[in-house]
């Protein structure tokens, strides 16, 4: 399979992106922290390097065939990168927040339909099943991340939550890159495979997702802002008011019984 | 030239960007007016007051706080036609409600000169807890058609709560000295 100069120079810089960010990720011991999103990254990297040798020796049959198994597998693990920030943003005990954890299943199970709805609507261009799925697949992808981030900063800013920490620098980052996936992915289910508009989209999205790894890289790299802390009278206030309640409470309990 | 389709395909697609868009950048401005005004906006605030007739409210307390017998001049005895005329009826409970949450905003708003303040706010919203729970007590009685008997357990209490907590936040801010006082004064 013949590969162009283009096309290698966004492999080399996607690689070297991606093996920067696993190292920030590991050194900053950021991985512990998220280790679907560091999963995501390692799947990529093996991923570019997988791909290229199939390009490079492998038959075209052998490359779609390739791209579409690891185009799965980065589905899952942005899917699970997705439950993971929501997980460390509204489960941080280990319990959901009551308030937040239906909204949370209303939003992922209107995304879906809406993401299925809107992948369908294209007339299909490419004349393979697999070439048919992997645009419509990477269109309902893009859809889905897309309104799952939008929930998700809806929810933040409804429950006053901070947008300087590693978890929102994660979720910005694949938010604004979902965002210009469903332009692109758009353009893709409509455009005849191989023209130069087509070629450009996918340059595009190339694009943005090494901007947003380099976004990542810096956001890592450095330390969250430390949260605010409550004084230490206020501390103490809130203790005895604490201590009031629970004293009424085992008062009210006892004139129940 | 565009299929028909692609051109619907697009409009959706252009639809769905917009308000994705939309709703993220709303959700922004409120996070950035959040960081702006931590402890709200003194002129929203007394916005969301709604209006109720202060005499009124007073006398609906006044008459469950003394007894008959304690023969205080201005003391009547209210039956539950007039204490649901004297607040407004059902609109006038709603508004109610919503004043207790505000009247927990107005101390929070305190606490940015006085820290302090932060017990009163917590005892507001437990007061603010047992007005909401009368006024559920009250809207299941209407359904079942005992209005008239659920209201002198429920509403007198509920508005001699919400009128000690209005008195509360006067008195607060007139021992902080703050410069809304007369507006407060005004809505309340």
């Amino acid at each position: 399979m013949h590969l162009s100069g283009t096309f290698l120079l966004f492999w080399a810089a996607g690689l070297t992106v991606h093996v920067v960010l696993f190292s920030v990720l590991l050194v900053r011991h950021r991985a512990t922290m998220f280790p679907v999103f560091t999963t995501l990254i390692a799947m990529n990297i093996v991923n570019a390097i997988a791909l290229y040798e199939i390009a490079s020796h492998g038959s075209k049959h052998t490359y779609f065939i390739a791209y579409f198994a690891f185009a799965i597998l980065d589905l899952g693990l942005q899917l699970s990168v997705t439950y993971e920030l929501a997980a460390d943003i509204f489960c941080p005990t280990g319990t959901w927040a009551p308030d937040v954890r239906n909204g949370f299943l209303i939003l992922v199970i209107a995304s879906l339909a809406v993401a299925i709805s809107l992948a369908c609507l294209p007339a299909p261009l490419e004349s393979t099943l697999l070439g048919r799925l992997l645009d419509r697949g990477n269109f309902f992808s893009s859809a889905l991340q897309c309104e799952l981030f939008v929930g998700m900063i809806a929810f933040s800013a409804s429950a006053s939550l901070p947008w300087k920490t590693h978890v929102a620098r994660i979720a910005q980052g694949l938010g604004f890159y979902s965002l210009i996936g469903i332009m692109t992915e758009a353009g893709h289910n409509v455009l005849p495979f191989n023209t130069t508009l087509y070629d450009t989209l996918t340059y595009l999205r190339m694009t943005t997702y090494l901007v947003c790894s380099g976004y990542w890289i810096v956001m890592l790299w450095m330390n969250a802002p430390a949260p605010q802390e409550l004084p230490e009278e206020t501390r103490k206030q809130l203790f005895t008011l604490q201590r009031r309640v629970e004293y009424d409470l085992r008062k009210l309990r006892s004139l129940k019984r | 030239m565009i299929a028909i389709r692609s051109l619907y395909f697009f409009s959706i697609v252009s639809v769905f960007l917009l308000s994705i868009l939309g709703t993220g950048a709303y959700f922004y401005v409120q996070h950035r007016q959040r960081q702006k005004y931590p402890y709200g906006k003194w002129e929203n605030l007394l916005k969301r007051l709604g209006s109720l007739d202060h005499d009124h409210i007073a006398l609906i307390a006044r008459d469950l706080v003394f007894e008959p017998d304690r023969q205080d001049p201005d003391d009547v005895a209210l039956d539950s036609d007039q204490l649901w005329q004297f607040l407004g009826g059902m609109q006038g409970l709603a508004v109610l409600e919503r004043n207790c949450t505000v009247l927990v905003d107005l101390v929070f708003y305190v606490q940015q000169w006085y820290p302090e303040a932060l017990l009163i706010a917590e005892e507001l919203r437990l007061n603010a807890r047992e007005v909401q729970w009368h006024i559920d007590r009250l809207r299941g009685a209407a359904k079942t058609g005992k209005l008239k008997t659920a209201t002198p357990d429920y509403l007198q209490q509920a508005v001699a709560i919400y009128y000690r907590m209005s008195c509360e936040v006067l008195s607060l801010y007139e021992q902080t000295n703050l410069p809304g006082l007369a507006d407060l004064q005004k809505a309340l």
